[in-house]
Order: structure tokens, then sequence, then C-alpha cells
């Protein structure tokens, strides 16, 4: 019995000491807190993402700070585990009495941490990354009280663009390939009724598993049903072998590919000689001067490109909700939740990403003026259930760089939106 | 603060059910089980598919009672335990490890795919919980009572059977199967009802947590969840059920605390990188207790 009375006093004693020292550290400046998956299976892209985070928060103490103060970013690892995520919301919340929450890679941490720690605990949060429509459909039953929000267009977006390049090309047999997680199984099936009520037909959906060091089989169940084209919904790895594979067994070099194969890498990996037909979807305005402003700032920062799924929509989340922050007459959960939305005000003055960008809203914010923030993923705004609908693009190859084809502007994707039905 | 130490304690609690019955099946039956997390899988996700409200989009729409739904799930994690168990039944030691691992994977998998069971990759979203007309404050402390009283009665009961002639037995089967059976023990019915028992634990331990956050999915379920139960049980004390309780309470601080000392202590620069020092200083603890004290904090020097 006494060791354990010892081990019990040290741990108590440890977890007092280190509460004491999160509480002594309380006062009225706005703390920002993240839980992204920094390592685990999701951790080498989460790493970026981190970065891309911080580069938003610098920025903006660089340009003044909110409300007087520079701001603090709480950033917890999640290990790709959605209870580790759980856990450390609750102890941003709870210990640390973070203002809002950004971050949150892959739907179960999502899930996880707004339905337990961010809706019962009024604080706001913003998802860069994860596109689970089942969060969408959360919001309209009303569980989430306006409470969450995402600058990730969910599934539905993506979808609508795929159908729309399959239209614009003429394909009649598309086969959808996806990979068999929470992001692929959320774009295909809106994909498929999307090209089919556009007029295409979808011969086939093919899942696969990630991590996998061949596909072969896969591919092969694809290209038995004697498509005319393919629609790629994967990441950039086996996105890679995939395409690799498709075109050495022979498979047509009409392909449409998702925003997350966006890559001079994956171009370089597949080989350009084969994807002189192949056009790909994103973010519309993904290469416009706000887009480029952010590029230029996150390479000078950390001497990469800014290539990769969730900078630009980390990089957004963190600076909207700062924004947001600034503008809230309070710092508390229903204030900063109101003020996300109006710090998009169509009537505002515009105001872009980096130093000098935020700088004029911030400014302008304390001045009590309106502003809509235009952010590195283009100009978007927060429906009612907190989902961003923005104009999308259709990319292609052109003399070896990444070039935009086609705009699909706002008003089409919601007269998409009406036509599919979605 | 006050209200996440409720939270830990909570999910700590839960946790060691889990560690109890993973001790019943190990520690005591001596019965090598690498697949932990497909037991609390079934029983978290049996909890879920049980009590959620109907809807169109899955097959089961029975809608029941938490206190009912709990129950049923412990039903079919036994039922699942006792098809495993049967069919694993001449495997020892790695070959079984190995077994049960699979196992696992498949139930992960079969949880990602089954759609209209399980509501596949997308998860689960909205299980009812008991306590939630208290608000935030009294739904924690309810379920923080309620796991407690369920923790002391699981001790309790395990304390009971250890000591009883059937616990002895599972000692002796740990220790020597050909002995046992020598000596006119029913070996097959022991070893099974010691890995149904201790499944059923693990399955409870699922559901709870699954009633206690509200939502599940796939990506909840991943091996690193055995990885964890095993390390609370060695570290705790195999063998021992104080153990194994204190064991889940120091490893879950560890994966925690490792977390929160990280941000305390690093620069803001190398915050991101935070997380890679977090998995070092996890693994070095493990390793250091093992190297030092490898009964576990809380074993006995001898075997009893």
């Amino acid at each position: 019995m006494t060791a354990l009375n010892r081990w019990c006093a040290t741990g108590v004693a440890a977890f007092a000491m280190l509460g004491s020292a999160q509480a002594l550290a309380q006062d009225a400046c706005p703390k920002l807190g993240g839980v992204l998956a920094l390592t685990g299976a999701q951790g080498a892209i989460g790493k970026v993402i981190a970065d891309a985070g911080r580069l938003a928060l610098d920025q903006v103490n660089k340009a003044g700070g909110v409300k007087g103060c520079q701001v603090e970013f709480a950033l917890r690892d999640d290990t790709s585990q959605p209870s580790v995520g759980v856990d450390a919301a609750r102890y941003l919340v709870d210990v640390q009495k973070v203002s809002a929450i950004v971050g949150l890679v892959g739907s179960g941490t999502a899930l996880a941490v707004v339905n337990s720690v961010s809706v019962p605990n009024k604080v706001p949060t913003i998802a860069c990354c994860a596109v689970t429509p089942t969060l969408t459909k959360m919001a309209q039953e009303g569980k989430t009280d306006g409470y969450f929000f995402r600058t990730i267009p969910t599934a539905r977006t993506t979808a609508l663009a795929h159908a729309q390049a399959v239209q614009d090309k003429g394909y009649k047999k598309t086969v959808i390939m996806y990979i068999n997680n929470d992001f692929g199984i959320g774009v295909a099936p809106d994909a498929k009724k999307a090209i089919e009520k556009l007029g295409g037909k979808v011969v086939d959906m093919v899942a696969y598993n990630e991590n996998q060091p061949s596909y072969r089989s896969e591919v092969n169940k694809a290209l038995a049903a004697e498509p005319d084209s393919l629609v790629l919904v994967g990441l950039s790895q086996d996105g890679t072998i995939i395409l690799r594979e498709w075109f050495s067994l022979g498979g047509t070099p009409n392909v449409i590919l998702h925003n997350t194969l966006r890559s001079m890498d994956v171009v370089k990996g597949i080989g350009e000689r084969f994807l002189t037909k192949a056009v790909g979807i994103d973010n519309g305005q993904a290469s416009g001067p706000t887009a480029e402003t952010f590029n230029k700032d996150f390479t000078a920062a950390y001497n990469r490109p800014a290539v990769g799924p969730g900078l630009h929509t980390m990089y957004d989340a963190v600076a909207v909700t700062l924004l947001a922050m600034q503008a809230a007459p309070k710092l508390d959960g229903p204030s900063i939740r109101d003020a996300l939305r109006a710090v998009q005000d169509p009537a505002g003055i515009e105001v872009g990403p980096g130093v000098e960008g935020l700088k004029k809203g911030l400014d302008a914010l304390k001045a009590g003026k309106k502003i809509r923030y235009v952010g590195a993923t283009g100009a978007f705004r927060f429906d009612k259930s907190g989902d961003v609908t923005g104009p999308m693009l259709i990319w292609k190859l052109s003399n070896g760089e990444i070039v935009t084809e086609k705009t699909i502007t706002l008003d089409q994707m919601n007269a998409l939106e009406q036509k599919v039905g979605l | 603060m006050l209200s996440y130490l409720i939270f830990f304690v909570t999910v700590a609690s839960i946790l060691s059910i889990a560690t109890l019955g993973l001790n019943l099946q190990w520690g005591v039956s001596g019965q090598f089980n690498a697949g932990v997390v497909g037991f609390v899988a079934v029983g978290g996700y049996g909890l879920a598919i049980l009590t959620m409200p109907a809807s169109e989009q899955l097959l089961v729409r029975l809608n029941l009672p938490f206190g009912v739904g709990l129950a049923a799930s412990l039903v079919v994690c036994a039922l699942v335990a006792l098809v495993v168990g049967l069919a694993t039944l001449r495997l020892r030691s790695d070959y079984l490890a190995i077994a049960t691992f699979g196992i696992a994977t498949s139930i992960q998998l079969l949880a990602n795919n089954l759609e209209p069971l399980t509501g596949g990759s997308r998860g689960l979203v909205g299980i009812p919980r008991p306590f939630e007309t208290l608000g935030p404050r009294g739904f924690a402390l309810g379920y923080l009572a309620m796991v407690l009283v369920l923790l002391a009665a699981v001790y309790a009961g395990l304390q009971a059977l250890l000591n009883s002639p059937w616990g002895r037995v599972q000692r002796a089967l740990r220790e020597d199967e050909t002995v046992c059976a020598a000596l006119g023990k029913n070996v097959v019915r022991f070893r099974l009802t010691a890995f149904v028992l201790g499944a059923m634990l693990m399955g409870l331990s699922g559901a709870l947590y699954a009633g206690f956050v509200g939502t599940t999915s796939p990506s909840e379920f991943m091996p690193i969840m055995t990885f964890q139960i095993w390390a609370m049980l060695i570290v705790g004390g195999s063998g021992n059920n104080r153990g194994a309780i204190a064991g889940s309470f120091v490893i879950w601080g560890l994966w925690t605390f490792s977390g929160i000392a990280i941000v305390s202590v690093l620069p803001p620069h190398f915050q991101a990188q935070g997380g890679a020092v977090q998995a070092i200083l996890i693994g070095l603890i493990l390793v250091v207790t093992l190297l030092l004290r490898p009964r576990g904090l809380l074993g006995a020097r001898h075997a009893t």
C-alpha cells in the first residue's frame, strides 16, 4: 500500500505544480489554441501545416497583435490519435483558457473535439483540414450552435468541380478511384452523383487503402470497366503510385486529379509526358494575388515551397480567427463566433494576407470599420453551417508548369449546386 | 483546472478497465492478446450502433437507452471474443499474438467499410449520453461517478475471482498447461472464460469512452491503443490488479503531460517539433522503467 501511496502523492504533486504554473499565466490577452497531428500517420503533413499557422500568427503579432497584446499560440500534438486530440483540446480550454481552437487534421479528431469540447464549452473551432460532411450535418441539425467553422471546402464543392471538368471534356465513361478514408469516402459518392446528374456516366468506383507500395489490383479492376477517363481522389504519395501503374498498364491519359495532387513533385514523379491531357481541380484563386503573397511569405520564412495539403487553409483559419478576436467586443466564445462572420462583410474594406494586409485589417477594425478578409484560399465566406464556398478552378500542365485552364466562379458553383442538388 | 482533472481521471479510469481486462488475459491466465483495440472497438461501436437515434443511413435503428445499450454491447463483445477464442484455441504466445493482432486490424477495417452498420469512415456522431440534461458540469461529475463505481465493481469482482479456486487454476495454467491438463482441469474452458471475460472488460472500456465523447470513428481504434494498454499493464505491474489501475494513470498521464510539458518548456520556434520530442520522451520513460524496474510499479517481486 505504501508504494501506491508514494506514487499517488508524486503524481498529484507534479500535476499541481504544472497546473499552477499554467494558472499563473492568465491575463486578458487572447490565446489561440491549436490541435494538429505533428507526429503519427498524419505527422508529415501536420508539421508543415503547423508552420503555415505559425506564419499567420507571427505576421499578426508583427502587425500589432490583437487588442494590444502579442497573441500566444498554444499548439498541441494529437499524435494522429483522436483520444489524445480530445485530451489536448480539453487542456487548452480548461487550463490554458484559449479563446479559440484551430487546426484539426482528420475527421476522427475533428468530430471528437467539436462534439465533446468545442460545443459544450462554447469555444469557436476553425478547422483547416477536415472535409467530412458529417460536420455539416451536425451543424444543420443545430448540434454545433454555430461554433464550428472550416476554411477547407467540403467534399461537396470539390465533387462539383470534378463533375464540371468531366462535363467540359465530354467524357462519357468515367471511373472514380478514391482513397479509403474519411477524405476519399467523403468526396467520391458526391462526385459520382454530380457527374451523373450532369450527363456523364460513372462505370465503376474503386477504393484503395492508403500507404500501400503497389495498387496494381485496384488499377486493373478500374481498367476492367473500360473507362474513357479517370477521376483520382487521393493523396500525393498513393496518387503518384496509382498514376504510374495506371499509365504503365495502358490506362487512358484522360485523368482528372484532386487538388491534393496539384504539385510539381507529383507531376515529376509520374512523368510530364503522360500528363498532357490531364487536368485537375482546386480552390479558385489558389493562384491569385492573395495566394501569391502567402506563397512568397511562406517560402521566405521556411525556405520551402508552399505546396502541400492544408497550408493555405490553415493560414486563413488562423488569420481570420485573429481578425475576429480583434473585431469581437469581448474575448468570449459567443462574441468571437459572431465576429468570425463579421470580418467577411461584403461591404467591408478588402484586406489580404501578409504583414501589410493584416495590419491594414487590424487598424481598420480598431477604428471601428468593417473589413472583408480575402485570404490565401481566396475570397471565402462562411455559410450558416460554418462551411466555405468559393470559386473553384481547373488546372492543367503547360510547358512544364501548372496553369489555370478555367475558373468556375462562385455564381457558377451555386448554379451547379442547384442543378446537381447536393 | 478542476474540470480538466475530472476529465483526466474519467478517461484514465475508463482505460484502466481495459487494462484490468488485459491483466486477466495475460497477467493471470497467460494469454498474449495483441488485439486489445479490436475488443475495445467492438464495445465502442456496439454501444454507438445500439443507442444511436434512428436514421435512414443506418441499418440498426434500435435507439436503446444507455444502460441497456451498455449491457447489450457487453454481450456482443462476449460473443465476438468467444468466436475469436475458439478460433485461436490451439495458438500460444507469438502465434496467438499475431492472430489477435490481425483480428483487431480486421475489425478496424470492417468498421471503416461497413457503412450501413457503422457509418463507415464518417463515424457515428450524436451518441446519446447519460447525465446530459445536467449541463456540462453535471455531466462531467455524473459520468465520473458512474465510471468510478464501475471501476470499483470490476476491481472487487476481479479480486474475488483471483482469490477463488478459479483464480488459482488460471495462475497454474499460466505457469504450466500440461500439468493442469494432467490434473484433470478443462484447459479449454478455463482459457476461454478468462479470454472472454477479459475481452468483455475491454469492450466495457470502449463503450464507456464512446459514451463519454459522444462520437466514434474507425480512426480511434488504431493499433497504437493496443500498445498503450500493454504499456499500462507492464509499467503498472502485470499480474496485479492495483498495478493495472496505477499503470493506466501513469501511462495516460505520461501521454498527456509530456505534451503539456513540451509546450511549456520549448521556445515557440520549436513547438512544431514538440510532437517528436514527446514521442522520444514516452519511449525513453518506457525503456527506463523496463530496465530499472521490470516488474512494474506495483508488481510483486516473486510470482504469486
